[in-house]
């Protein structure tokens, strides 16, 4: 793991929930592997091309859709599923200038939700080189961000 | 003078959050439209009188900075008003955003600085935003 993305993935990760989903979040790297029950990816590409994926537990997402919605309870499973997303995207946007000089433009991809923990598992040809623990008052959450290897499809 | 605004972002429920803080930022508003990506934008400002438009920039179809080039290419849009809500981080985007004479605001945002902004772009400076709250039934707290 790389020490210089996780400070940058932490901060993107942190202030995202606390200011878009207004759910307070603290690092706890002793987190145990608590049960991811969805999970979303924003793939990218430019100077360097990878993908960060946002896992949750259940609790927190209908709180994240809630929170944003300013809802008085849980919207339905599509609006669930995309306020996760929006927040793996924002994380993204976020975190991706760390991997580049200022001047360089990267491209994100619409966000792609999953069941469980399927997006969270690296894949072929990628690399993870940040990741963050996150207690939330509801549960928890896992960032991870992965890097294309050069030559990977 | 009821400002009538466009949204344009992805994210339904992101879209959903910006018309939210919107309604209750105190600008008196008429009609409020969203499209989910560039080229929906450029459709409905094709159908509809729109003065502030709130724009992502990486969408599907037709990313945002693609449809702010071709609103300031059409004389007829290039001086609409235009926030640019994103992730965007690159100098060099941002640079060519803002070269299109438009606010920005960062994601994510606070709700204050979203309504501090279209306060700002619009004009608008006498507002209550208790009563604008309590106009759209909202609990939300500045």
């Amino acid at each position: 793991m790389s020490v210089s993305l996780t400070a940058p993935l932490l901060r993107a990760t942190t202030s995202t929930f606390e200011e878009l989903a207004l759910l307070f979040a603290f690092p706890d790297d002793a987190l145990a592997a608590a049960p991811v029950h969805a999970s979303a990816a924003v793939h990218f590409d430019g100077p360097s091309a990878g993908r960060l994926a946002l896992g949750v537990s259940a609790p927190v997402l209908p709180a994240i859709a809630t929170n944003m919605l300013g809802a008085d309870a849980a919207p339905d499973a599509a609006l669930q599923r995309d306020a996760l997303g929006e927040l793996a995207n924002v994380v993204c946007g976020n975190v991706v200038p760390s991997l580049a000089d200022a001047a360089a433009v990267f491209r994100l991809r619409a966000p792609e939700s999953a069941a469980g923990d399927a997006a969270m598992q690296a894949g072929a040809g990628e690399t993870m080189v940040g990741e963050v623990r996150l207690t939330l008052d509801e549960g928890s959450a896992i960032a991870r961000l992965f890097v294309r290897d050069v030559g990977s499809p | 003078m009821a400002f009538n605004v466009l949204v344009v972002d992805d994210s339904a429920v992101m879209r959903a959050m910006i018309v939210r803080t919107l309604r209750i930022s105190g600008v008196p508003l008429g009609t409020v439209l969203e499209a989910a990506d560039g080229a929906q934008a450029l459709a409905a400002i094709a159908e509809h009188w729109i003065d502030l438009v709130l724009l992502d920039v990486n969408m599907p179809v037709m990313d945002g900075q693609e449809c702010l080039t071709r609103l300031r290419a059409d004389p007829a849009t290039a001086s609409l008003p235009v926030i640019v809500v994103s992730t965007e981080g690159s100098a060099a985007r941002l640079d060519a955003l803002r070269a299109h004479d438009v606010a920005f605001v960062h994601k994510p945002f606070a709700p204050e600085t979203l309504r501090d902004t279209i306060l700002r772009i619009t004009g608008v400076s006498d507002v209550c935003v208790t009563d604008g709250a309590a106009a759209a039934g909202d609990d939300f707290d500045f």
